[in-house]
């Protein structure tokens, strides 16, 4: 059991409290998950359970936190490694050996178990997880999905009766993290392991779990099953800005017009029943194809191949026109292409064959520096992007690389800081702010170009709702100037919202390019949660290509 | 892009005891820095092929054999522009350089380089066996062995394990700033440094976030609980990796004793010494190529027995 009692703490260099006024209890074996915005506490909190708070971090503590009878105070990490463990965000950064047996067998090797117990308990934890087949692996060579396995069997060798996991699929494709998340559920279902987990995104686990807790600004917020809080917290929850699954949204806003739904569906198959009487009696006109007319082609590719030196032939004659003014989203699994294809829009890689034409220009005869004024390419981790002085010059770096004039640099430095809300930082260090506001830098830096194409490589992954909301209202807007917009991504919600066409690929070859509409509606994959409700709908006469919440509130009236 | 790390090939020299081929490659480099005759010198490199091709290690030694001939090549005019010793004058300079003199380059001199290439050439080709055919781990767990901090050789390995890592760091991190108008190549050398500098800050400062999360995950996983701790793999030494154990240690004991008689030394200056090997010097170094070659049977006869 894990009690914490009138818990408060501060980092050491914080004014303000990471954590205040905390009491909880957990019980063995519950399921919780912890969620909130960025900065509310979820991942100090976890470091408390272990004692990496205050052990490793110092800082200053108030109150008492007990983990299985032992006070996290006198206990340390390496002492509660065997009743608490702990998954982190970021698999490469906990794997420390150079192959999977040995990295399994590390914990066990730093509480000096004898070789035969190693090795039993290897052979379970690698059955557990079914990840026998990469034992003899190298860790470099594996997948995110298979290191967040092998980071999981490594700890469960050590029989936690607590399972942590700071956001652990946050760097992972939808696919593994499924995977990922099925079997931490069947931890705890099997092996009554309690599990806490931190999580922004709630569809992808709101099925799993028993309990919610919501932090906010160091603060519990709610705290209940999950079905109490998404009903009766849902107003408070969703304004700090925790993402909602489109499905809860919907019955919270059917809630507000009137009709009753009787509580919150948490799974689509949920929806169906619950939802099933409002629908009956509805139908309404199919939506409309948001279809902008054929505009001048910025993007043009032609019979396009690339194949990487002593590697696979990654793009297999891939043909596709881009205008201006689209929002496109390119998606697929992992390793279908789709980084390979952007970077050939700036020439970061060029064509093995084929051709590819940027607003004119042949690709093949231009360097990235040249065509960087044309097109902005903003990579996933802002981390890679920052390393001036200041934001100020991290923006200017961009423009002057391309060799714009002195006043011409300082007014578009200063134009950009006032669109990205970044004027009071102008004189900070960029890698020291908080996450959202480094992200909106990097963007700046890449924006003031004013790039006719730009291109984003996952931007949101990670990301909390609210950001991801903020930034692509603002690819919308952007796109209105007759810019094009490219977005390579495993998100389909967003995609749902917000782009106007999709292509997917799969294996370097296009499978389909079409509207959003015809490529997500009634695909088994790729449909977003609304549109796989109202397919249960379709005999009542609903339009099956209905795509988001908005959309079907809209019909309804 | 040939990668200089270990790869698992399965074949029987990666299935060889780590200590065994160490005994091998020390015997190698103590021959080659006591034997200054290139005749033997010669010998010696070409004892370090059979080992290679059947560690079929072949691809990666010849990638770095191609950079160590440029620095044999290095090795031989640089000898030969700065050694006026010898007595052979193949040219003479027309001018003179104040301290030094008029520049001469002598047969003696070139000679002498290339002796000196072959012993690198056999020291450089003998490690690469270590390099491509002992795992990381195991070289860890064998300095343990011969009682080296295991803290020390924690952090040694942990820096192997994050190279990989590091160079994907690298090419993402030049990708996000080429895509930014970085022309690494362009402007004067202090351009060109500050310029590296958009790679070089994103690079470090992520490594130090990284050391901060590997130190959590360490510490989570019960690092440093206690003053014991046990190894899950070991190298053991079986009956049968003692003869290829002492077949890799005779040789060194051969050279000496073949060395206190005389043998294997040579003069390149002021006359390159007139080579000449009487029958017994020749069946003693015959010997000792035997021995050094002996280590490939052996070690397909170990793995072919522990199929059995």
């Amino acid at each position: 059991m894990i009690k914490i009692e009138n818990f408060a703490f501060y980092y050491s260099d914080a004014e303000n409290p990471a954590l205040k006024d905390i009491n909880l209890e957990i019980q063995d074996g519950e399921f919780v998950l912890v969620t909130g915005p960025s900065g509310g506490g979820k991942s100090s909190i976890c470091r408390c359970l272990n004692g990496l708070i205050p052990h490793f971090y110092g800082g200053k503590v108030a109150g008492r936190v007990e983990v299985q009878g032992l006070d996290t105070m006198k206990h340390s990490t390496k002492e509660l490694a065997t009743r608490v463990s702990m998954i982190f965000q970021d698999p490469e950064n906990q794997l420390v050996a150079m192959d999977v047996e040995r990295e399994i067998a590390f914990g066990l090797e730093n509480l000096a178990f004898p070789r035969d117990l190693i090795a039993k308990r290897m052979e379970e934890s690698l059955d557990t997880l079914g990840i026998s087949d990469l034992r003899h692996r190298q860790v470099h060579e594996l997948s995110g999905g298979e290191k967040q396995k092998v980071a999981i069997a490594s700890v469960l060798a050590l029989h936690p009766e607590i399972l942590i996991l700071d956001e652990p699929t946050s760097e992972l494709d939808p696919k593994s993290a499924e995977e990922v998340l099925s079997i931490v559920q069947r931890l705890n279902d099997e092996l009554g392991i309690t599990v806490i987990l931190i999580e922004h995104r709630l569809d992808r686990v709101i099925q799993h779990v028993d309990r919610l807790i919501v932090l906010d600004r160091g603060r519990v917020v709610a705290d209940g099953s999950t079905r109490d809080v998404l009903d009766k917290s849902y107003q408070e929850i969703a304004e700090i800005g925790v993402g909602m699954p489109p499905i809860i949204k919907l019955a919270h806003e059917l809630e507000n017009r009137g009709i009753n739904v009787n509580g919150v569906p948490l799974t689509v198959k949920e929806g169906r029943i619950m939802l099933n009487r409002v629908f009956q009696k509805t139908s309404g006109p199919l939506p409309q194809r948001d279809e902008k007319g054929d505009s001048k082609p910025v993007v043009e590719v032609e019979k396009l191949w690339h194949v990487y030196p002593e590697g696979p032939t990654a793009l297999k004659s891939i043909s596709l026109r881009i205008g201006e003014g689209e929002f496109i989203a390119i998606m697929g699994r992992n390793a279908s292409g789709k980084t390979t294809l952007v970077k050939h829009f700036n020439s970061l890689l060029k064509p093995t064959r084929g051709m590819v034409t940027i607003d004119g220009i042949d690709t093949r005869k231009a360097t990235i520096a040249e065509l960087a004024r044309k097109v902005g390419f903003v990579f996933q981790n802002p981390n890679d992007h920052l390393f001036a002085d200041t934001v100020e010059e991290e923006i200017g770096f961009t423009l002057r690389n391309l060799g714009f004039e002195n006043g011409e640099i300082r007014r578009r430095i200063n134009e950009i800081l006032e669109r990205f809300k970044l004027k009071e930082y102008r004189r900070q260090y960029p890698r020291s702010l908080s996450g959202g506001e480094k992200q909106r830098v990097a963007l700046a830096s890449v924006l003031a170009i004013q790039p006719k194409i730009l291109i984003l490589d996952e931007p949101t992954r990670g990301m909390e709702y609210r950001l991801k909301r903020e930034l692509m209202e603002f690819l919308n807007e952007y796109t209105s100037q007759s810019n094009t917009v490219i977005l390579v991504t495993h998100d389909v919600e967003t995609v749902a919202e917000y782009a106007d066409r999709v292509i997917l690929l799969s294996e370097g070859e296009i499978v389909v390019d079409g509207n959003k509409r015809d490529v997500l509606s009634r695909a088994l994959l790729f449909s977003p949660q609304i549109n796989r409700l109202v397919q249960a709908f379709d005999k009542y006469g609903v339009p099956g290509n209905i795509l988001t919440v908005g959309e079907l509130l809209q019909m309804l009236e | 892009m040939i990668s200089f790390r270990y790869k698992e090939k399965g074949t029987a020299i990666h299935k060889l005891n780590p200590f065994c081929k160490l005994a091998w490659v020390v015997s190698i480099f103590v021959l080659s820095l006591i034997f200054n005759n290139p005749i033997y010198l010669l010998l010696l490199f070409l004892s370090t092929l059979p080992i290679i091709i059947a560690a079929r290690a072949w691809r990666e030694w010849a990638s770095l054999m191609k950079f160590a001939l440029y620095l044999c090549l290095a090795i031989v005019i640089i000898n030969a522009l700065v050694s006026y010793h010898g007595s052979h004058l193949l040219w003479q300079a027309p001018f003179r350089i104040p301290l030094i003199g008029a520049p001469v380059i002598t047969l003696e001199a070139i000679f002498f380089g290339v002796g000196m290439s072959l012993r690198l050439l056999a020291i450089i080709s003998a490690f690469t066996i270590l390099t491509f055919t002992i795992h990381p781990d195991d070289i860890m767990l064998a300095m343990i062995k011969i009682k080296l901090p295991y803290k020390s050789v924690l952090v040694t390995s942990l820096s192997t394990r994050f190279i990989p890592t590091l160079i994907d760091d690298v090419e993402r991190i030049s990708d996000v700033q080429r895509s930014r108008g970085l022309e690494l190549d362009r402007g004067k050398l202090t351009q060109r440094i500050k310029s590296r500098m958009a790679i070089i800050i994103p690079l470090l400062s992520n490594s130090l976030d990284r050391t901060i999360q590997v130190a959590e995950a360490m510490e989570s996983r019960a690092f440093g609980s206690g003053e014991k701790r046990t190894f899950y793999k070991e190298i053991k030494l079986s009956k049968l990796d003692i003869p290829t154990l002492i077949s890799g240690f005779l040789p060194v004991i051969l050279g000496i004793f073949m060395r206190w008689w005389g043998h294997g030394d040579y003069q390149y200056y002021p006359t390159l010494e007139k080579i000449s090997l009487d029958g017994f010097e020749c069946s003693m170094l015959a010997l000792l190529v035997f021995l050094l070659c002996m280590i490939v049977p052996l070690a397909l006869l170990k793995k072919r027995i522990e199929l059995d």
